[in-house]
Parts: structure tokens; C-alpha cells; sequence
């Protein structure tokens, strides 16, 4: 369509409608129009398929699980460096400490080490717990 | 043991934690009963044990409301009523399923989070304190893990497939330790430091004491005499055991244990009865306990590859040190500053 719409004194175009009403100067021709929405389109297309490309490969780095193949053991594989250096190094500053604060065993049974005096004497108290009521 | 909840400031605002004498001025420990278990914190200096006890409420109360199969008004439980499809979870029930995706990668299956079913089927469907009263009913057929491959977590959605029930027991707890690690040391504003045991399940955050930690790695706490306990030094990151010496209960005349292998959805029967493994994390060391138990005779081989210390228990009473575990009382366990399912603790008390 190359016959360029007219706007009569006191109309409004519609937005994207072609250009600003009748007797505003410098109006673009209708083929600069189409070159200009022919660029926007080729501009907005490339946009779209580099978004898209972009958001294909993030989904594809948190979708879990990922590639790892079934039965599959990756224990030697790299993981995550913790922040705040050797572990080894790591308490150093802390108080002396000389008796057992916790202990370690199977799931619903959870050991406390406790001291208490005797004749003068400090003995190592150890109860045991098991669990009452639901695992989680 | 001698318990008191009056002579630490803060600890009357978290009533259910009774506090531990333990002979150290040093750290105060306060402990409660938790998850189904039992939660200890040991905190220094001691005045922050109030709102160490105040912080790890918060946590341990949001975690059993988004991941415990036991509560019928729990987040997971709402999603698994469902029989499969998609879920926009919170954020704590979405990480809780993502480090036990990651628990399931990292140890190729063996620490597998759909082996829901598979308890279930094994008589594990309701609270452990009344599985006893329900022995005689027949066992039904096995139900190995449909994989945990069928689950899909994309940020906070989740694709369940029907028929596919989770259970994170493997990684839970020790998320759970990590979680309330953190948040103990946030609230103390990164001073001083806090041990956090669930059930066993050991995190650690903060500056640790001199020489590091103490604490005991037990095989079988309730019959000391059979297989004697190992005091140890934990200067960072964590440790978790797994057993099946607990949580054991009988159907239709077989002893059945809590760690199932999901590729035979049976009760693993490997030669190990007890797995303690440490790692950066709990979760870490969680997982890695749990397939080490399933793995059976390649434990030690898994466990060398991934660089965790550990000690194996076998059910004839021998043990096992792997991965620079110490063999000798008092010894210092040192783990790899490397996480692989969990990057949420660390020896600060929180840093990724």
C-alpha cells in the first residue's frame, strides 16, 4: 500500500499508525516506513533467537539432573572450593576445650558425653537417646 | 549428666533446650529433642548459646515443616498427595530437593531421594515408634527406586512423575545441621563459632576451639562394650554416620533397616554396619555415609575417590580407616575444603 493515509485537521492517529497528523512537518514516506519496520523486525528476530539461545542454555545448567549418565559414580569429580581457605587451618582461635561436645552415630541415636565430679574425681558420663518418635 | 536452663542468658526464650554440663567453661552445650531425634548445639562463647538455641529453632522448625514425609500438613507431603506433577516449591523445600538431586549424582544412585516408595513398601510408613506394633503384617514385594533421573528441578519447579515418591533422609538431617550452623553464626554475627549435631549428623561453623572439636565417633552407641567408640579432633566442616544398627524394626519375621538400595529396594546388606564420613559439609558427608553403606565392598573405593575421610565398622566389629581418617584416639580429622552437593556452610559460618 503506497498511497500515504491523510489525517484531517483534529485527528489522531492510531499509535505506530505512521507519523505525526496532517500538516506536521516532515512526515517519512510510507517506504521509509517499511525499510525502518522491515529493520526493526530483522533486529527484533535476531533479539529473540539470541534470548532464546541464552535462556536454552541456562535451563539447561540448573535443570537437574543434567547429563550425568545413570549408575554412573562421580565421587572423583570436581566440586565446589569453600571459601575461607584450608579446613585444616580452620580453628585455631577458639577456646581450650577438652571434653567430647558431641557424638556421631547412626540416624535416631544421638550419644551425650557429659562430665561430672566423683570423690574429686572427673568421670566421663555417657546416655544414650533413642529417638521416641519419627524419623525425617 | 546434669541439665539446667537457667544459667544461660537468652535460653529461657528457647524453653525445649536443656542445658549439658559438660565440664568446659568454655562452650556451653544445649540440647533438645528434634526431627524425630535429638539436636545438640555446642556454642562459644557460651553467653551466645541463647540465641544459638533461638536460631536453630527457626531453622529446624521451617525444615520439618517443608520436608518431612512424617507431618501430613508438611510441604512435601502436600506435593507427593499429588501423585506426580508440576510444583512451584518454596525456596527451602526446592534446595532441600536440589542437594538431594545433587547427593544422587554425586554418588551415581546409591544415595537415591525416590526410594519413598520403597520404605513405604518395607513397613517404613509411619511414625518409627509405631512400626513395632505392626510386625506381623506380611512384606510386600520390593520396590526398587524408579531413579531419581525422572525428577526435574528447574530453579523452584519440580516435575514429579506419578509414582515417584521422595524421601530425603539421606541428605535432610545434614542439611538440616548445615542450615542451623549458619543461621547460629549469622546471628552471632560471625563471632566465636557453634557445633550442630542432628541425630549425629555433626555441622560446624565459626572459629572452631583449639585442636578443633571434640567428639566421639560411635558405631554402636548402645552396646559400647561390642565395638568401643573413637574420640576425635574436628577442627571444620562436618561429619554424619549412617547405621543399621538404628532404626531397625521387624516385618513378617525379617529385621529390616532404614538404608535402602535403591537398585533392589531391599534394606542395604553390605559388610559395614556403621559409615561415619566427614566433608566440608553435612549434607555432604550425609549423603556420603548413606552410599557408603549402599555400596558395600566398593566403599572404600568410592570413598578414596572422593577424597573424604572415613571410618568403616564392619558387622564382624573391624574397622576401617579411609582417606586419612585418623587410627589413633584423639586424631585430628582433616576434610577436603571441596563440597559437592551443599555449598551453603563453611568454616565461616556460611560462605559459598
Amino acid at each position: 500500500m503506497d498511497s500515504e493515509r491523510e489525517y484531517r485537521p483534529g485527528q489522531v492517529p492510531l499509535p505506530g499508525a505512521g507519523g505525526p497528523p496532517a500538516g506536521s512537518p516532515a512526515r517519512p514516506s510510507s517506504r521509509d516506513g517499511i525499510r525502518h519496520a522491515r529493520r526493526m523486525s530483522n533486529w527484533t528476530l535476531a533479539a529473540l533467537l539470541a534470548g532464546t539461545g541464552a535462556a536454552t542454555v541456562a535451563l539447561a545448567r540448573h535443570a537437574l539432573p543434567a547429563s550425568t549418565g545413570a549408575g554412573t559414580t562421580a565421587a572423583g569429580s570436581t566440586g565446589t572450593a569453600v571459601s575461607g581457605g584450608q579446613a585444616a587451618t580452620a580453628g585455631t582461635g577458639g577456646p581450650q576445650v577438652s571434653h567430647s561436645v558431641a557424638t556421631t552415630s547412626g540416624s535416631g541415636t544421638t550419644v551425650s558425653t557429659s562430665t561430672k565430679t566423683v570423690n574429686g574425681k572427673t568421670v566421663i558420663v555417657r546416655t544414650v537417646h533413642h529417638a521416641a518418635y519419627h524419623d525425617n | 549428666m546434669t541439665t539446667t536452663t537457667s544459667a544461660v542468658p537468652g535460653l529461657a526464650e528457647a524453653p525445649a533446650w536443656q542445658r549439658i554440663e559438660t565440664g568446659d567453661p568454655a562452650v556451653t552445650v544445649v540440647e533438645r529433642a528434634a526431627l524425630g531425634t535429638t539436636a545438640r548445639l555446642a556454642v562459644w562463647p557460651p553467653e551466645h548459646a541463647g540465641l544459638a538455641a533461638v536460631a536453630a529453632d527457626r531453622v529446624l522448625a521451617a525444615l520439618d515443616m517443608q520436608a518431612s514425609r512424617f507431618r501430613a500438613d508438611s510441604e512435601i507431603s502436600r506435593v507427593q498427595r499429588s501423585d506426580g506433577g508440576l510444583f512451584m516449591l518454596s525456596d527451602g523445600l526446592a534446595e532441600a530437593v536440589r542437594v538431594a538431586l545433587e547427593a544422587a549424582r554425586w554418588t551415581g544412585g546409591l544415595a537415591d531421594p525416590t526410594v519413598g516408595d520403597a520404605l513405604i513398601a518395607l513397613g517404613y510408613d509411619r511414625d518409627f515408634a509405631a512400626i513395632g506394633a505392626h510386625r506381623d503384617e506380611p512384606l510386600p514385594a520390593a520396590v526398587p527406586a524408579p531413579g531419581w533421573q525422572q525428577v526435574r528441578l528447574d530453579g523452584a519447579l519440580l516435575r514429579l512423575p506419578p509414582g515417584v515418591r521422595l524421601d530425603l533422609g539421606a541428605t535432610a538431617k545434614g542439611l538440616g545441621s548445615d542450615r542451623a550452623a549458619r543461621a547460629v553464626m549469622a546471628a552471632a554475627g560471625q563471632a566465636g563459632g557453634v557445633l550442630v549435631s542432628l541425630g549425629g549428623d555433626i555441622a560446624t561453623a565459626g572459629t572452631a576451639p583449639r585442636d578443633g572439636w571434640p567428639i566421639v565417633a560411635a558405631d554402636r552407641p548402645d552396646e559400647p562394650g561390642n565395638s568401643p567408640a573413637q574420640p576425635v579432633r574436628l577442627p571444620a566442616g562436618a561429619v554424619a554416620t549412617s547405621s543399621i544398627t538404628c532404626r531397625r524394626w521387624q516385618r513378617d519375621g525379617r529385621l529390616l533397616h532404614h538404608i535402602v538400595d535403591p537398585r533392589t529396594g531391599r534394606p542395604a546388606g553390605g559388610p559395614w554396619q556403621t559409615a561415619t564420613v566427614a566433608a566440608m559439609t553435612c549434607a555432604d558427608a550425609n549423603a556420603a555415609s548413606t552410599a557408603a553403606i549402599v555400596a558395600g565392598p566398593q566403599a572404600q573405593a568410592w570413598l578414596t575417590r572422593a577424597g573424604l575421610p572415613a571410618r568403616l565398622a564392619a558387622r564382624d566389629g573391624q574397622v576401617r580407616c579411609v582417606g586419612g581418617w585418623p587410627e589413633q584416639d584423639g586424631g585430628t580429622v582433616l576434610v577436603p575444603p571441596v563440597t559437592r552437593v551443599y555449598a551453603g556452610a563453611g568454616p565461616r559460618g556460611g560462605a559459598r
